[in-house]
């Protein structure tokens, strides 16, 4: 039946090849027989690739590489579980590719599982190495430990993701200016809390929360601190000396915490961050009890067309980031140039010249505009030199990004996003946030992560759970008054380095230098 | 069937001369009863496939596993990952933390259950009856995921039904789930909610079995309801309560541990973090599969001596024993 049905997707196919004539140059064809590579592609939205997506069908016709689904693991919504399961079945696909592949494949890569492509990109995908020419860092950062590269990453365009929000109106109510330093913020904060700024003479304001509670101990940058040096929580950053290092031993950041919990213990920060969960935002903002906020852009904006008829005058807009205590103003979160998405050539294959051709057809221009818009007159189409979707799509109830999930664009194919597509669909609010975010120089150099060779990542394994355990466990009790972060502070640094930090911070350093030539 | 296991280890030479005869008289069992073993077979099959084959993975305790090279090419690396467990204090404090959780949770958990049974032994009222074990049973149906968003909404400081008792009573308002010292209570406390009503329904089956004769010669000699129950219904049941209590000694490393990812803070790690919950953490950071497979054999060894224990002081203090 499947047999059949694919047969007959393929007559189709062949017959509207001949027929149409947009891509009839075939500038961008690969192979003239037509050829089927078979991939898997596990990621969260879909656990397989469909051979029908319109994306698909037109990559087809201008290529003529056929890609059929053979994904492991489609039962399980976990993308480790099924790479696992692919691996240990033994006979790979021809491209592995989807949700966080980095890790895997840059394990097993080295032990045969996958090809190197540092040659194959050098000799048969301009447009990937032209890319790497631009962009060094993300090339080394994707590097495995034996200094060979073993997948095309999925690249997000755009600088921001999270930003300040406050309560205009309840500044605007209190008669009072947007904070521009850590003590502005603290008196916006009390006032927020003493001066009912939503009118119901009861003093329920929630003047800091956060649907994440990592989000408040980020606090402490506001005393020049750091959290982390990527866009995941506690994760390692590169200091002014070019040293990998953690924020959690530094003494700026006892000093922050220190400041945090008072603000926890004064009641300026939701005193449920840690249980309220990720449905906070959206209730602390509809029953108008929430004041400050740190979150992304796009979805935190969108709640002034949500509310606007239940909360007379509600406006909840992006400020820049106060300055910390050293004069200095920063945004600690930033989006990441490479995700470890994309996708892979695995050793079984047998056409590695056509498949990273295939791969290059991506980072063409063509391709390009198409993985990201979906089919050039379906989704959208060329205004002025810019790719505009159709009204169809932009008026639609459902959000662009998951039109796109369904046409075959957007998915985690090794791709180069293009930035044009999230800002048509960004509200007014924050496309001018992110205008007044750009003006500034807010941004820190980003941390993109080292590949350990094996005694490294055994170094690394032993050591690090236990100690970033033991760092947020302390983290919390000091914010929830267990304990006095400067008094207890000697013990805390002594216990990281029996416990092993200095070992870790060796083996990273190492691997470091090795990767980004420091 | 001891008498029977020490005959055949105290004469293994007639094990040997038997053996044609013992061929046959087991195929003569099985045309007889093939119906009887045709029913056995598909669990039969289901343990070997499912519990003893993958015993063969069980080595990859002793190795540095790849998922790519696979089990046997993976190279062996002998007691490496034990070591790096108990030399581990989290890990430590994590074996406490499970067995204490457990300990608590079989002496506070355990007897409710029965006394559940025998509560709802003694209704008279068919409907009341039914009513009130419809809704004991009812939580042992509900997802983990919803159990543990009632718990965080009852015990909330802010809006939670708890703190706004202890308001009312004129005491502060305590954030229950950030402190180490709430932790197992709560859990534990949750746990007997949830399976109490369900885990009756074994002993109600007992006691339901008990013969009808023994109360009515009861009734006969005037017993009164509560000497019944002390003197007919506990003795009946006590081979199945003994039976129940061996199965979770032998699981008692096993603690729900979805429940306490759900429940569990960095705060409130010191009392919560249990073998299992500290196995995914650590598996978390890399896939390190042969790590948490050390974990497993050590858990299935501890669980193995923990029954063969309570099995033999069973069987020689009450005679009631699994096997």
């Amino acid at each position: 039946m499947r047999n059949l049905k694919l047969s007959l997707t393929a007559a189709v196919l062949g017959s509207t090849a001949m027929m149409s004539p947009a891509f009839a140059d075939g500038h961008l064809t690969i192979v003239d027989e037509p050829l089927e590579l078979t991939i898997h592609m596990h990621w969260p939205r879909s656990q397989g690739y469909q051979e029908d997506y319109p994306v698909e069908l037109a990559a087809r016709e201008m290529t003529g590489i056929h890609l059929i689904d053979q994904t492991a693991g489609a039962n399980s919504t976990d993308s480790g579980e099924a790479m696992n399961l692919l691996l240990a079945q033994g006979n790979l696909p021809d491209i592995v590719g989807g949700h966080l592949i980095r890790q895997p494949v840059n394990e097993y890569g080295p032990q045969g599982a996958f090809l190197p492509l540092n040659d194959l990109i050098a000799e048969h995908a301009p447009n990937i190495q032209a890319y790497f020419d631009d962009h060094p860092e993300v090339f080394n950062s994707m590097q495995a430990y034996d200094g060979n590269i073993y997948y095309i990453p999925y690249l997000p365009d755009g600088l921001f993701g999270r930003a300040w929000f406050i309560r205009q109106d309840w500044l605007d109510a209190l008669g009072l200016e947007q904070p521009q330093n850590v003590d502005e913020l603290y008196e916006t904060l009390v006032a927020f809390r003493d001066q009912d700024p939503n009118g119901n003479g009861v003093a329920d304001e929630v003047p800091f929360f956060s649907r994440a509670w990592e989000e408040a101990i980020r606090l402490v940058t506001l005393w020049g601190a750091r959290t982390s040096g990527s866009d995941t929580y506690h994760d390692f950053y590169v200091n002014a000396d070019g040293m990998v290092t953690h924020g959690y031993s530094e003494v700026a950041y006892r000093d922050g915490l220190s400041n945090v919990a008072n603000w926890y213990a004064e009641g300026l920060i939701d005193a449920e961050i840690f249980t309220r969960g990720s449905s906070s935002r959206e209730f602390l903002l509809s029953e108008n009890l929430g004041g400050v906020t740190h979150d992304w852009f796009a979805s935190t904006s969108g709640y002034n067309a949500a509310l606007a008829d239940e909360i007379p005058g509600f406006n909840f807009i992006p400020f820049l980031p106060p300055e910390d205590i050293n004069g200095v103003r920063f945004e600690e979160h930033r989006r990441i140039p490479v995700k470890p998405d994309g996708w892979a050539i695995s050793f079984s294959n047998e056409h590695p010249i056509e498949t990273i051709r295939y791969f290059d057809f991506w980072f063409t221009e063509e391709g390009r505009l198409m993985s990201n818009f979906g089919v050039e007159g379906d989704t959208w189409n060329m205004i002025d030199g810019e790719p505009v979707f159709t009204d169809e799509v932009l008026d639609s109830d459902r959000a662009v990004n998951s039109q796109m999930y369904e046409v075959g664009a957007q998915i985690q194919r090794g791709y180069w996003q293009d930035y044009r597509y999230e800002w048509q669909w960004t509200a007014e609010a924050a496309r001018e946030g992110i205008e007044l975010y750009m003006a500034n120089d807010l941004l820190l150099p980003i941390f993109l992560g080292v590949a350990f060779t094996e005694d490294e990542q055994a170094v690394y394994d032993r050591y690090w759970p236990s100690i970033r355990t033991y760092m947020l466990e302390r983290q919390q009790a000091w914010v929830l008054g267990t304990g006095d972060v400067v008094e207890d502070w000697d013990d805390y640094a002594e216990t990281l380095d029996d416990m092993g930090l200095q070992d870790v911070l060796g083996v990273m350093n190492q691997a470091y230098a090795r990767q980004y030539g420091g | 069937m001891a008498e029977l296991d020490r005959t055949a280890e105290a004469e293994p030479a007639t094990y040997t001369i038997n053996q044609p005869t013992r061929m046959e008289r087991i195929i003569d069992h099985l045309k007889a009863d093939w119906q009887i073993y045709l029913l056995l077979a598909p669990t039969v099959i289901w343990m070997l496939l499912f519990l003893y084959k993958p015993m063969y993975g069980l080595q990859i305790a002793f190795k540095d596993y790849s998922v790519f090279r696979g089990i046997a090419a993976s190279p062996w690396v002998g007691f490496e990952h034990f070591e790096t467990l108990f030399t581990n204090d989290q890990f430590i404090r994590a074996i406490r933390n499970t067995v204490t959780i457990s300990a608590l949770g079989l002496f506070f958990g355990f007897p409710v259950p029965i006394l559940l049974a025998l509560m709802f032994n003694e209704v008279l009222s068919q409907t009341y009856k039914k009513v009130t074990q419809t809704i004991v049973y009812l939580p042992h149906f509900i997802s983990s995921v919803i159990i543990a968003g009632i718990v965080i909404t009852a015990f909330s400081p802010s809006a939670g039904i708890v703190n706004s008792l202890l308001n009312w009573l004129g005491l502060d308002s305590i954030y229950f789930l950030t402190r180490p010292e709430w932790f197992r209570p709560i859990f534990i406390g949750t746990g007997i909610w949830q399976e109490a009503g369900f885990s009756s329904i074994v002993y109600l089956a007992a006691i339901s079995g008990v013969s009808p004769t023994l109360y009515e010669s009861a009734v006969v000699d005037g017993a009164s309801r509560w000497q019944m129950m002390w003197k007919i219904t506990l003795p009946s049941i006590l081979p199945t309560i003994i039976i129940m209590l061996i199965i979770r000694i032998g699981n008692i490393l096993e603690v729900s541990f979805e429940m306490i990812i759900l429940l569990y803070q960095p705060a409130t790690y010191e009392t919560a973090d249990v073998v299992n919950t500290f196995i995914y953490r650590q598996g978390l950071q890399g896939g390190q599969y042969d790590l948490a497979a050390a974990a497993g054999l050590f858990n299935a060894v501890v669980a193995f001596i923990l029954v063969m224990s309570a099995n033999s002081i069973s069987k020689r203090f009450s005679r009631t024993s699994l096997w």
